[in-house]
């Protein structure tokens, strides 16, 4: 039980101590800047094709997911790099 | 029981952040390397499905009792939406026994992340989605030359109609590169990196709050921070219900999308 003490005190510790880390995290994080602005754009006219048209909706909730899981590849290609150059 | 349990693997006296050695049990090839937990974990999904459908199905009635209407709801909406929603009525309902079989493997697969007994997805091992990524490779390949002949499909891939000249040889390589080579990898990168993601953050949610909480008693007020854990945990565990079923669909969507490509000759 003292070395969870000691190390949820760490934890406190290590917020305001030196950065260190893998650079592939900082890549991860900018392959994930894209999708992400891409999956807003998707989904957010998706809404408002839904908005304007609801009798569609079942077509274009299937097209946005379609539209999604294409823009999402290039974030997930990010993460599981981000595993192979880490590891 | 060290099958079951991920975090018994890891010894919290001593390393409180329990990193793996290596990360290279992700990338884990299904039957290298003898029995493990994800084998049996697969075998249990592929015996899960099968057995749901025999006792849904077992003895069939006009009236459907509960089991059985879930039975067909489940399988109208794999018929309905994807197998003959988007190849269309006149294929669609070849393709719909592989469809259905995808979709409810990598469901019950997909949702071992959340059932508290298992919690560890079989589909976040590179070896299974790369696996079921190829079968619809090849699926949506033979499709394709089957619908247009063998130098009709790959002649259509190579030298796109309808584009100007000029462009047609890099048209035809990006085309190339992307049916055949970028497909199947996202494919299978999509669905693996998914699930591995959301039991990577489960795990750290669910661990850090039971490292935190488990330091109250001692009259650390420092572990208070665990109760944030447990709910923003709460909070993870519900969402990645909604992708593990998401995920299963979108797998299932984009191999019939791939196959109705293949097979829709006027589309060009």
């Amino acid at each position: 039980m003292d070395a969870l003490i000691m190390a949820v005190d760490e934890v406190g510790a290590g917020l305001t101590g030196d950065i260190s880390g893998s650079l592939a995290l900082i890549g991860y994080g900018l392959a994930a800047i894209g999708p992400g602005v891409g999956i807003g754009i998707v989904a957010g006219n998706a809404v408002q094709a839904m908005a304007r048209q609801p009798e569609a909706a079942g077509m274009v909730r299937t097209t946005m997911f379609l539209g999604i899981a294409f823009t999402e590849a290039l974030a997930l290609i990010g993460f599981v790099l981000y595993f192979i150059a880490a590891g | 029981m060290e099958l079951i349990f991920a975090a018994s693997a890891c010894d919290p006296e001593e390393q409180i952040i329990c990193t793996p050695e290596t990360v290279n049990e992700l990338f884990e090839l299904p039957f290298i390397g003898g029995i493990n937990r994800t084998m049996i974990l697969n075998i249990v999904a592929a015996l899960l499905v099968v057995w749901f459908f025999w006792a849904a199905f077992r003895k069939r009635s006009l009236i459907p009792g509960k089991l059985q209407a879930f039975g067909e709801m489940a399988l109208g909406f794999v018929r309905d939406e994807i197998a003959v929603g988007i190849i269309g009525p006149k294929h669609g309902l070849k393709y719909f026994p592989y469809l259905a079989s995808l979709f409810f493997f990598i469901l019950v697969g997909n949702l071992m992340e959340v059932f508290p007994l298992t919690l560890f997805p079989i589909t976040s091992r590179i070896g299974l989605p790369i696996f079921l990524a190829l079968i619809t490779w090849v699926l949506f390949v033979v499709a394709g030359i089957r619908a247009q002949g063998f130098g009709g499909y790959f002649g259509h891939l190579l030298w796109p109609p309808g584009v100007p000249v000029a462009l047609k040889p890099l048209v035809g390589l990006i085309e190339f590169v992307s049916v055949l080579l970028v497909r199947p990898f996202s494919l299978a990168v999509r669905l693996f990196a998914n699930l591995a993601a959301g039991h990577v953050m489960l795990a750290l949610m669910l661990l850090s709050s039971w490292v935190f909480l488990a330091s109250l008693p001692t009259g650390n007020l420092n572990g208070m921070w665990g109760f944030l854990w447990a709910g923003l945990a709460l909070f993870i565990y519900v969402f990645e219900i909604l992708v593990a079923i998401l995920q299963a669909y979108i797998f299932t969507l984009l191999s019939a999308v791939y196959i109705q490509t293949s097979v829709e000759v006027e589309a060009h």
